[in-house]
């Protein structure tokens, strides 16, 4: 809904198309390019080509807007580089070619590459869009430690409300046919701005959660036990056809589950017991 | 730059200038390596004759084949970094057709245009219309890939483009002269000893002019490798670029062209080779490394087509497509381009 356009209008790209956007009280029309490139860096969801640079190549590339025509390194700008590698964690890596890197090295080397780049914004377009799981937390931890050691102000897009909610300090949402909203991510969660997210009824956001879930409600037996083992066997039971449960107790050590159905009990040690069990008596 | 890389130019330089000893030594008439070094001391050679041959014949045909064979690669360079495309380069992309083109319409279509022999002999003409014909057509293929991103149907554009030149060039060929013809014929198989002194100054200056804007936008080409939207985001005015690319690679595949006529596959192998000897991407050394290579390998190529010893001059063309080709596919066999690109 707009965000590259957004984006590609805070970096200049684009002409905004009513407004004005302003960069430390100045009007960003009146940055040049370099100057502009000295202020924001920026990385892109794009894998970017040229397999064949090294990480530590990569990162001086960072160092363009600083150097002068040949783009020949000083000393102040291989320190950067350095010390732009340090932060990100990626030293043993600086000889590698980035078309051998995983997706996520990839990505945090273009970390590295904007820091050293050196502008007081750090925008980020979908940084981890393809990345799995744990490079997707790697990214957000690498994200915050840097907004916290260097001061710098880190712009970020994305998809994932969860991601978002878990840390970020300011959040806008832009919900599609409405304008901008923002504010501190708590309030907007618990205000019911996020709700605007959310384009129908079949849907809601969970407020004690922070996640999305299905509207359609399903009837839970009586659940007793272990609390923090609740919302396991209510996660369990959504994805199960219903069945005369009475009632269930859930104790946590040792691992156990009992049903009561109509007329008897059953105990089971694990939840594929009582996946098996499900199976058997729906037969 | 480190000390791996200084030895490796000054060993590049060491072997062309021994190649251009052995190019002006060898032929149908062989001159000693001693003599010529004689001669450039001061000594006259032991023959008249050997001074008409090397000084008429074999050194602007030396020196053509260095110009041509650093401005090719040098647009190679460019456009295959510009184009993020490893298949891009003068020939591929059409440019030559192009240049091709303004030079058959120069030929074979001056009379209507009022032209006589005696002007297309002094060079310029077909310089000029041949640096227009391939300004023009990347002036298309930019503006078809500023709408497709896709480098895939850049190509297939540039293709077309090329075919669509020699289609206007054979409707031309049809309704000229014989002479002008055979003149344009000629021009066509690709040659390096037709150029004269003169011609050779104007070759001269149009190289230097066309390597001004590698000079100064070096840094520019080693950010387009992040990409355009990468390059912007470094303060590199990427559209600035383009056109320095633009002008840059038509002014030298447009003189090369028109002075040595269509020349295959420098263009696009040599930067492979220097990226894959220098093992980097960095253009502080790709450029003059290539253009080291260009020169170094297209004066090899004069060498060979010469046939040391015969009277006969096999056609430039052909000795590079020769050379040329297998080094093209084995680059697609055995590398993984697009890792390595």
């Amino acid at each position: 809904m707009g965000k590259s356009t957004l984006l590609k209008t805070i970096l200049g790209f684009l002409p905004p198309i009513s407004g004005e956007i302003k960069l430390f009280d100045q009007p960003l029309g009146q940055y040049s390019p370099r100057e502009l490139a000295k202020k924001i860096a920026v990385v892109l969801t794009e894998r970017p080509p040229g397999g064949n640079l090294t990480v530590e190549q990569l990162v001086a590339l960072g160092r363009i807007p600083h150097t002068g025509w040949l783009g020949n390194l000083t000393e102040k700008d291989r320190h950067k580089v350095q010390s732009a590698l340090r932060l990100t964690n990626i030293e043993q890596l600086k000889t590698r070619r980035i078309g051998e890197l995983s997706d996520g090295q990839l990505q945090i080397a273009m970390v590295a590459r904007a820091l050293a780049q050196d502008g007081e914004l750090l925008i980020l377009d979908e940084p981890t869009a393809h990345l799995d799981l744990i490079n997707r937390w790697e990214i957000m931890q690498l994200l915050r430690r840097m907004a916290q050691i260097s001061g710098k102000a880190v712009l970020m897009v994305t998809h994932d409300l969860e991601q978002a909610l878990d840390s970020c300090d300011q959040l806008w949402v832009m919900p599609s046919g409405r304008g901008m909203l923002g504010g501190i991510p708590e309030d907007m969660l618990l205000q019911g701005k996020l709700d605007l997210l959310i384009p129908d009824s079949k849907l809601y956001l969970d407020k004690e959660s922070g996640k999305i879930c299905a509207t359609k409600q399903v009837r839970f037996p009586e659940i007793t036990g272990s609390p923090s083992l609740k919302r396991w066997v209510k996660n369990f039971l959504r994805k199960t056809p219903q069945l005369p449960i009475r009632s269930l107790h859930v104790e946590d050590d040792p691992f156990s589950i009992q049903i009561k159905l109509e007329d008897n009990t059953h105990t089971f040690r694990s939840f594929e017991q009582l996946h098996q069990f499900i199976l058997r008596i729906r037969q | 730059m480190n000390l791996n890389l200084t030895l490796s130019f000054i060993l590049g330089l060491f072997l062309l200038i021994l190649l251009w000893g052995l190019n002006l030594s060898l032929g149908a008439v062989a001159i000693p390596l001693g003599d010529i070094w004689d001669r450039i001391w001061g000594e006259p050679f032991p023959k008249n004759s050997w001074e008409t041959i090397l000084m008429d014949y074999r050194m602007p045909k030396a020196l053509t084949a260095i110009l041509a064979g650093i401005n090719l690669s040098i647009s190679g360079l460019q456009m295959q970094t510009y184009f993020r495309n490893p298949l891009a380069g003068p020939y591929v992309l059409g440019v030559s057709s192009g240049a091709g083109l303004g030079v058959a319409i120069a030929l074979m279509a001056g009379t209507a245009l009022g032209w006589g022999f005696s002007m297309i002999g002094q060079g310029w003409v077909l310089f000029i219309s041949a640096a227009l014909g391939s300004i023009g057509v990347l002036v298309i293929v930019s503006i078809t890939a500023w709408k497709v991103k896709d480098s895939m149907t850049l190509l297939i554009v540039g293709l077309m483009f090329g075919s669509l030149a020699s289609a206007l060039v054979a409707i031309l060929s049809y309704f000229a002269e014989a002479e002008r013809l055979k003149l344009y014929t000629v021009w066509s198989l690709g040659s390096l000893g037709a150029t004269s002194w003169p011609q050779l100054q104007l070759f001269g200056m149009a190289t230097i002019l066309g390597l001004l804007p590698v000079f100064l936008l070096t840094k520019g080409y080693n950010a387009m490798l992040l990409g355009e939207n990468y390059a912007r985001s470094l303060g590199i005015k990427v559209n600035g670029l383009k056109w320095a690319m633009i002008l840059s690679t038509g002014l030298l595949t447009g003189c090369t062209t028109a002075f040595c006529g269509p020349i295959a596959f420098i263009g696009i192998a040599v930067p492979h080779i220097s990226r894959l000897l220098f093992q980097t991407t960095d253009h502080k050394v790709l450029f003059p490394g290539s253009a080291l290579f260009g020169a170094i390998i297209l004066l090899a190529c004069d060498t060979l087509s010469q046939l040391p010893g015969s009277v006969h001059i096999l056609p430039i063309n052909a000795i590079t497509s020769l050379l040329g080709a297998p080094i093209v596919i084995w680059l697609i066999l055995k590398r993984n381009f697009s890792k390595e690109f």
